[in-house]
């Protein structure tokens, strides 16, 4: 597979803060890759310098080929960008600002009716952008950043300050440009969209990439463990006993039951099982949580990943 | 140039939207050349110029008030409040070229300004019979002139400054008593001694005395302010150049 993007060795400065240090990655064509880390890691410094408004101060930068500092006007005909706080005229009518940036491109999808109905925006068409709700306003600029039809869509802070039913909506739409095979970089500071919606993700913190896998292969990769969480009754039993269970790293005791930790959780949930038989206790209200990326984060840092 | 015209359109549109600069670009100027024109309907004794009414004496005034509405007051506003925003941030992710989005800017600046001025003059020539004396050419350049060099000016506020509440503040602080000490209403020649060279320095001062030589058809023998307009025009594009950020 060829690569969309390549970072090697990039550097950005801000006075004494190094807002982006020494980062080198890859984004290969049709890839949906996440870049995800507290607010203030670097990640829309980094994703602006790939877009090509910031310049970096140090390393190099390709993507589609071409350098954004020297290549910017080649470069932006073939990229969607949805900035952090996206604005545009506020009297400007949603139909009226699809037609004014398709007008800016070479080549762009035809037909922005289209666009509208994509993006559920056919009611809205005629409205003003600065009378839309935060869930349509992200709309209509995606819609924008789609207009040209782009081989890499940028989306920065995609869901931030939307709520719950507009948040599905983009992991919904998200999936819909999955299929068109373009490729696809996004930040975000919530993990669980990470988890869902990346291919690969990469988790950066104080301007650097700590970690870059697969979801599933940073879990792994991490060794994070999954919990097996239940009560029980008719026994008397400390955590202690059960650590006896084979690949149970630790068990702890909270008030209204038990955790197990393990990297196995079929092994330790047969192994749970025998004990309760052998030594006839009864099994209530249990279930299993898988870590997730949070649980990462916490790993690497050390610090949960909160705002 | 890709995206000029749509642009181009897409702002003036924008700027009919836009209250604000409606009523002090197309609406004002032609209210208050018309409220006064009734008032002193007779031709003013000591007034000088023969078969002129004072619609005709206020009508370069009211000229140059469109202009500085738009070019010096609506656009710095429009410049700072897009920037603020993030519009401007949005527009350099496409391949919308910088020259481009000045040039499209500025013409329709010059598209609304046009307007204002048509309409001013039609109100002012149905209602009270105004002339040009002068030649439609030099009128027309003169505008235009003057556009550029407000619009520079603005457009040297509008990088200045942060915020768009600044810009608004500020174009309207020098704008007001800019106005008054222009040979807009009143001659230089009553301010003392000490400030009559501060007053042929402004800006507006050679706009308002040239566009009335040409409105009333005098012999414009004071070609050299237009020197002094033109010096303003480099200096608000060089402070423009300078001090231009997109974010």
């Amino acid at each position: 597979m060829k690569s969309a993007i390549v970072c090697e060795h990039v550097v950005k400065k801000y006075g004494s803060l190094t807002a982006v240090n020494d980062v080198s990655f890859s984004v290969e064509e049709g890839e949906i890759f996440g870049l995800v880390g507290p607010n203030g890691a670097g990640k829309t410094t980094l994703i602006e310098m790939i877009e090509g408004l910031r310049t970096p101060d140090g390393g190099s930068i390709k993507a589609l080929g071409f350098d954004p500092g020297k290549q910017g006007d080649e470069l932006r005909e073939k990229i969607g960008v949805l900035l952090q706080t996206t604005s545009i005229q506020p009297d400007i009518k949603v139909k009226e600002a699809l037609k004014l940036f398709a007008s800016f491109y070479k080549h762009t999808v035809g037909d922005t009716e289209e666009l509208l109905h994509t993006l559920s925006l056919e009611d809205k068409a005629n409205s003003r952008f600065k009378k839309l709700s935060g869930g349509l306003k992200q709309r209509t600029a995606i819609a924008l950043a789609l207009v040209n039809d782009p081989t890499i869509l940028f989306l920065d802070e995609l869901t931030t300050g939307l709520d719950p039913q507009a948040r599905r909506n983009m992991w919904d739409f998200v999936d819909k440009v999955r299929k068109e095979g373009k490729t696809v970089f996004l930040t975000t500071h919530y993990m669980e969209e990470a988890e869902k919606l990346c291919d690969r993700v990469a988790i950066m913190d104080y301007g650097q990439i700590i970690a870059l896998d697969t979801p599933r292969g940073l879990i792994e990769q991490l060794g994070a463990e999954s919990k097996i969480i239940f009560s029980i009754a008719d026994s008397e039993m400390e955590a202690a006993g059960f650590e006896s269970i084979k690949s149970v790293s630790r068990a702890e005791k909270s008030a209204d039951g038990f955790t197990l930790f393990t990297k196995d959780e079929n092994a330790a949930l047969q192994g749970l099982v025998r004990l309760a038989d052998k030594q006839g206790f009864r099994l209530t209200s249990i279930r299993t949580e898988s870590p997730n990326l949070d649980d990462i984060f916490l790993t690497l840092t050390g610090r949960e990943m909160r705002e | 140039m890709r995206g000029l015209w749509p642009f181009v359109l897409a702002e003036l549109r924008l700027n009919l939207r836009n209250p604000a600069a409606v009523f002090w670009s197309l609406a004002f100027p032609t209210l208050w050349v018309s409220l006064f024109g009734a008032l002193f309907s007779e031709p003013m004794p000591g007034f000088g110029y023969e078969g002129l009414n004072y619609a005709n004496f206020l009508l370069p005034a009211g000229i140059s008030i469109v202009i500085l509405a738009s070019a010096f007051i609506g656009m710095p506003i429009a410049l700072t409040t897009y920037r603020e925003t993030g519009v401007l941030k949005r527009l350099r992710v496409t391949p919308l070229k910088t020259s481009t989005l000045v040039l499209g800017f500025t013409l329709s600046q010059f598209l609304f300004i046009a307007l204002g001025i048509v309409v001013l003059f039609l109100v002012s020539k149905i209602f009270f019979g105004v002339q040009v004396l002068g030649s439609w050419p030099a009128l027309l350049g003169m505008i235009i002139f003057g556009m550029f060099t407000f619009l520079a000016l603005g457009g040297a506020i509008g990088s200045v400054v942060g915020s768009w509440r600044a810009a608004a503040v500020i174009t309207q602080i020098i704008f007001i008593p800019m106005m008054f000490l222009s040979d807009m209403f009143m001659p230089i020649s009553i301010f003392p001694e000490w400030l009559q060279p501060i007053c042929q320095a402004l800006p507006l001062t050679p706009l308002n005395v040239i566009l009335r030589d040409i409105v009333y058809g005098v012999p414009i023998d004071n070609l050299w302010q237009l020197a002094i307009l033109g010096g303003w025009l480099v200096v608000g594009a060089v402070v423009t150049i300078v001090f231009f950020r997109w974010e």
